[in-house]
């Protein structure tokens, strides 16, 4: 789970890291409270998960209240890269001496939490990375045994940084060490973390990503209010809470539910490989009782422009005979127009595949995945509806 | 040989009690596992399908000799399942359960290498050698007895692979899923190195999928030591978008890292035969 900035920051002065002044907007608000505690010049950021804010024109600066009320109103009316802004945090601006960069994230490499720093803040990372490596500090975690605050400073003496400053930073870097922990992140950056013209350290930016898996005991996380507003697609949400993973592909007309990411990634690779298009992504997970099975299909079934589904999962976890009963149960409910098609096997393969088989519909039992997409394909042109639409 | 279990692996299962606990069970029996025990907290006594329940993992070593435990319990009691099997010095832990929180997942990994275990997951389906034994929730009669290793991050596409297989009467050594997840322990490049040496294993057959960098481990590996049989790999994913989570917490590709694109390359200069459909891995193994 991505948090806004605003969020972050709230978690940043519980573990001690210094942030702005500031408030929260959101967008219907009748009046700014707390408006009045906030000195100008302010810094006037638009809230939304994606990046590439700064680029895009969602950061503004107010020298005066009218100032500000057009910067709101302005970027109230802006999306950043299809995500409306909905909520601005509204900061005073700093006094700006150096810009830092710190951020821990996890190495797919090394399999641990690295931590990475910088005295060249407020940019890309990545950028800094490729162009000037010798800027760019980093430093394995170890889960068990985390820095303590005579590491960090030792790593940020290496940057050259020294004195209050260097002492300051140390101290930033020991309360995001915490967060990354406390709160369970996958992710957690400042960038910039600014030195102020009056030595302080203060985090101008923060970047979150939360481990969903570990959301059950993160009350800090789960108080953070998430409205209709927020969600940005919702057939990924209804997906969600259904227990099953969805994405959405794009405008294709093939509809894919698998058991298993693995299948599902491989089953959307071979309908492009046969010219068709894949609308959506779907992996049914464990846990495939006939009810999870069948609000699945629904999800697919209610995905615009769906014409056809492949349904491609095994009996491992799972179990055959339940998941074709969910799909028997749609069918009854439903009566959908669209064709489907089901490739199982399995743990209670031939009580599945009789319940599939009473409802007539085509079946593979002992083929392969790309047998599978092709009986759709062919099944749906035999419909007259138009399946291959890629040609290459 | 077979690699990780053979027919006198001695196996308990943590969680056997619950409902997948038990279904798996009864599979692993109807398949003459030896399933020597299972543990419940506050359980102990009671039997499941004639194996006896204890109440740790302690317990269970103390009654008889067990060389492997298979994790089955939910999310949230899956580390101090882990650690209770690492503290009994269990020479090889399964760890099924999927959604474990990752920075659970980080310990798991850090205290398995620090205590010199085995550990295979989480997120996995487990691991068969098949006619011989199997720890994991696979079923087993989709599998063949054969001379083709198997090594996959994803549980269903080792069925879809080993079934075709199977139907074409091309058998398997052993198959090993490591896992979904973007934190695990044993990798591509740890069980390569175990089928290296087994003379049952002709071939060896990686699945992967976008995210990670296990696959580029491994084809360095290959690179830099050579590998004396056939390796074929498969990468899940090609179309994937990226920034998105392909349904495995470790499918994703992230500041363009992980793409199948990368991953295929490194294993195509590595020597590595690369599948880019699930047919083409048969067609290279008839």
């Amino acid at each position: 789970m991505k948090l806004y900035e605003f969020e972050g920051k709230s978690l940043f002065r519980k573990a001690g890291i210094p942030t702005p002044d500031g408030i929260t907007v959101r967008n219907g608000d009748q009046e700014m409270s707390g408006l009045d505690k906030l000195c100008f010049p302010l810094a006037v950021k638009s809230q939304v998960l994606r990046g590439g804010r700064g680029k895009a024109g969602g950061i503004k600066f107010a020298e005066t209240r009218e100032d500000l009320m057009s910067c709101v109103n302005e970027l109230f009316a802006m999306d950043i890269g299809g995500e409306k802004v909905t909520k601005i945090l509204i900061e005073e601006k700093l006094s700006i001496d150096s810009e830092f960069y710190a951020g821990i994230t996890f190495d797919p490499k090394a399999l641990t939490p690295l931590l990475i720093i910088s005295d060249q803040g407020g940019v890309d990372i990545e950028q800094v990375a490729a162009s000037d490596p010798d800027k760019v500090i980093q430093y394995h975690i170890d889960p068990i045994d985390p820095p303590k605050f005579f590491d960090l400073m030792n790593l940020v003496l290496e940057t050259g940084v020294t004195g209050k400053k260097m002492v300051q930073i140390s101290r930033v870097l020991v309360g995001l060490v915490n967060c990354f922990f406390k709160f369970n992140a996958i992710t957690a950056e400042i960038n910039p973390l600014i030195i102020a013209t009056n030595g302080n350290a203060i985090a101008a930016d923060a970047k979150f990503d939360i481990d969903d898996s570990a959301l059950y005991r993160l009350p800090e996380i789960n108080s953070f209010h998430r409205g209709k507003e927020d969600i940005q697609d919702p057939l990924e949400q209804a997906a969600t809470d259904a227990g099953v993973s969805y994405v959405s592909l794009g405008n294709g007309n093939i509809g894919l539910i698998a058991g298993g990411a693995g299948v599902g990634m491989a089953t959307m690779d071979m309908v492009f490989e046969y010219g068709g298009e894949p609308v959506n992504f779907l992996d049914l997970g464990g846990s495939a009782t006939p009810k999870k099975t069948a609000d699945a299909l629904k999800i697919v079934l209610s995905t615009p422009g769906v014409e056809g589904i492949f349904i491609n999962v095994f009996g491992g976890i799972n179990n055959c005979e339940e998941m074709a009963q969910g799909i028997s149960d749609v069918i009854d409910e439903l009566n959908p127009v669209q064709q489907i098609t089901v490739k199982m096997r399995g743990h209670s393969q031939d009580e599945g595949w009789a319940i599939l088989e009473a409802k007539n519909i085509p079946l593979i039992k002992f083929g392969t995945t790309e047998e599978g997409v092709k009986l759709l394909l062919d099944e749906m042109e035999k419909k007259g509806v138009k399946s291959r639409v890629n040609t290459h | 040989m077979s690699i990780l279990i053979n027919k006198d692996t001695r196996v308990i299962i943590q969680g056997i009690t619950g409902k997948q606990g038990q279904y798996h069970a009864s599979k692993m029996l109807e398949y003459n596992v030896k399933v020597v025990g299972g543990v419940s907290p506050g359980k102990a006594g009671n039997n499941v399908f004639g194996i006896p329940v204890f109440d740790t993992v302690a317990q269970a070593k103390k009654h008889t000799r067990v060389d492997a435990t298979m994790i089955l319990v939910p999310p949230a009691g899956a580390l101090m399942a882990a650690l209770e099997a690492y503290a009994s010095k269990i020479p090889l832990v399964i760890v099924i359960t999927e959604h474990i929180p990752f920075h659970d997942a980080m310990i798991i990994r850090r205290m398995g290498i620090k205590e010199n275990i085995r550990v295979l997951g989480p997120n996995t389906i487990g691991v068969i050698s098949p006619g011989e034994s199997k720890i994991g929730v696979m079923p087993g009669f989709i599998y063949s007895k054969g001379k083709v290793g198997i090594i996959s991050r994803s549980g269903t596409l080792t069925h879809e692979i080993a079934s075709n297989m199977t139907y074409k009467g091309i058998g398997q050594s052993s198959c090993v899923c490591v896992g979904g997840d973007m934190c695990k322990n044993l990798n591509f490049i740890d069980i390569l190195k175990l089928f290296r040496n087994d003379d049952q294993t002709e071939s060896v057959v990686m699945i992967g999928e976008i995210g990670g960098a296990g696959e580029e481990i491994a084809a360095q590996y290959i690179k830099e030591y050579g590998y004396p049989k056939k390796v074929i790999a498969y990468i899940a994913g090609s179309r994937a978008p990226e920034e998105k989570k392909m349904g495995h917490a470790g499918a994703i590709i992230s500041n363009g890292i992980g793409t199948a694109k990368s991953k295929l390359d490194t294993l195509e200069d590595a020597g590595v035969i690369v599948a880019r459909r699930m047919d083409e891995i048969m067609a290279n193994l008839l």
